[in-house]
């Protein structure tokens, strides 16, 4: 208990600490941050996880030797399509300067998605045979 | 399809199993951690004033963390995401009627809110910054060093809160259920140590993904990478010549530094400067958006400018550029970075003359230094 008291107050104070730094900033950069802040959790919160919910209601439908790759898959992509959403708008292109961002984005992403699918097919295949292989229940 | 508000007993796959989150959850302390701390590097690196100076040594030091960085919070992305998934039902937990189970609820609630919203904070500015995308108004590099302290604070009380569990279910396997909710019994299309897998795959793709603009033999690999690390000499670019609002005269013909200590002051066109001893080095350029190359730098060495004024050692000195737009116009060199062999002015890079973007006719190269303190074309050295 005496631990998780000491480790609950440097906590705290580490919290602290940076809170009274974001409170330096002036009121409109306050409004600004607490936006950002409460966005990030409501999209979150009421965008992205009753998706998920609603994914997951479907994969039932799949032939079952699909399910578990298809929702890694499905898992991985959208990690990985969240954190590519800043360069495949090129949000941040700069129109004089031709080194930075200088990928086609759209095209690793596809390249990404084509690993994962054909990772789907490879493992239900595999999935498939071992069903067969260990014969009717 | 029914559309009310889901209560936590709906939720029933036994995936969303605190022994799940455990598990996740120290790859993500893990993760948070590092970028903590290689964070604290960067502002430390960029400090204004340093206590204990900053080291010019391994040169690489400040490409290694700040790469580290920007990895390990890439790393998080996916675990977060996943994290989040296991513990959602509690969101809908009922409220407590009683007025001190209330105030309990309230508090941890509020915590998590506070973890939660500033973990997911770090992660977006943190992300949108790497790519140098700017949609807010704020001052990044202030708010992103505030908030991290207050998601690392917030995640110590959370660890503290959750310190019995989290050492129960460490210590068991699994599939323990002891500390699950009752519903959370349902069969997933995956099993726990699966979404465990899952989780920690997407890591690995993350930062294969990106990691290429400053690990070169992941370039070909990294389709997400913000840079393929092409540009005038093999270096990228950060700002050009006209977003820094540098006039191209102002770099042609009429250019001259001023090197000043006290009353002493040598003016030198950049054909004197070409005639002074010339040093090459191989530094890299490793910029605090985490993307970093390295350059064949040649030109003239800072000690032997400083010494034309006659420079006591120990000295400190103030960089100034022509640069009119954004910050980092003018740079501290710390003495130890001044009068280090490897510091140079350099006109050269790869052998040819600085590209206009690169800082012609002039800019500053220092070991283990973040790229904005590179100053690109100096006008002026004042000894301090």
């Amino acid at each position: 208990m005496r631990t998780r008291l000491a480790l609950g107050a440097v906590g705290v104070a580490a919290g602290l600490y940076g809170a009274l730094m974001l409170l330096d900033d002036g009121f409109s950069d306050l409004v600004s941050i607490v936006i950002w802040l409460a966005g990030g959790v409501v999209l979150h919160d009421f965008v992205l996880s009753p998706l998920t919910v609603l994914a997951g209601r479907l994969t039932p439908r799949l032939p079952s030797p699909t399910r578990a790759p298809v929702v890694v898959a499905v898992v991985v992509l959208t990690a990985i399509t969240l954190l590519a959403i800043p360069v495949l708008g090129r949000f941040g292109a700069s129109p004089g300067n031709a080194t930075l961002l200088d990928r086609n984005y759209w095209a690793g992403w596809v390249g990404i998605v084509t690993l994962l699918a054909i990772g789907v097919l490879l493992a239900s295949i595999v999935r498939a045979k071992r069903n067969a292989n260990s014969g009717p229940a | 399809m029914n559309v009310r508000v889901p209560a936590e007993s709906d939720f029933t796959s036994r995936l969303r199993s605190p022994a799940v989150a455990a598990r996740i959850g120290v790859w993500l302390g893990i993760s948070f951690g590092v970028c903590f701390v290689t964070g604290l590097i960067s502002h430390y690196a960029q400090a204004p004033s340093q206590p204990v100076p900053f080291p010019t040594s391994p040169f690489w030091g400040y490409r290694v963390t700040q790469g580290l960085h920007i990895a390990s919070g890439m790393a998080a992305i996916p675990l977060l995401l996943v994290k989040l998934w296991t513990v959602y039902p509690l969101l809908f937990r009922p409220i407590p009627r009683q007025v001190r189970a209330l105030a309990l609820d309230l508090l941890e609630k509020g915590s998590i809110a506070v973890l939660v919203s500033a973990a997911i904070f770090q992660l977006v500015t943190g992300l949108a910054n790497s790519t140098q995308w700017y949609p807010w108004s704020f001052s990044f590099r202030a708010t992103h060093y505030a908030m991290a302290w207050v998601v690392i604070g917030a995640l110590v009380v959370h660890i503290a809160v959750k310190l019995p569990v989290i050492r129960d279910l460490l210590g068991a396997d699994i599939d323990e259920t002891s500390h699950d909710r009752p519903e959370a019994v349902d069969e997933g299309d995956l099993t726990r140590r699966g979404l465990v897998r899952t989780a920690l795959f997407g890591s690995t793709l993350a930062v294969l993904a990106t990691a290429g603009a400053t690990v070169p033999w992941l370039r070909k690999v990294s389709v997400l990478g913000v840079t393929t690390g092409d540009g005038p000499g093999g270096v990228p670019i950060n700002r050009t010549l006209v977003e820094a609002g540098i006039d191209e005269i102002a770099v042609g013909e009429s250019y001259r530094l001023t090197v000043t200590y006290g009353d002493a002051e040598v003016v030198l066109t950049r054909d004197d400067l070409a005639a002074m001893t010339q040093h090459v080095v191989e530094l890299p350029i490793a910029c605090v958006e985490g993307w970093s190359a390295t350059g064949t730098w040649g030109g003239v060495r800072m000690r032997d400018l400083l010494a034309l004024v006659e420079a006591p050692a120990g000295s400190d000195v103030r960089v100034r550029s022509l640069q009119t737009r954004y910050a980092f116009g003018t740079s501290l060199l710390w003495s130890n970075f001044a009068e280090d062999d490897r510091t140079l002015l350099a006109l050269e890079l790869d052998g040819e003359p600085l590209s206009f973007d690169h800082g012609y006719p002039c800019r500053v190269i220092a070991p283990n230094r973040p790229g904005v303190r590179q100053t690109k074309w100096v006008e002026r050295l004042e000894v301090l």
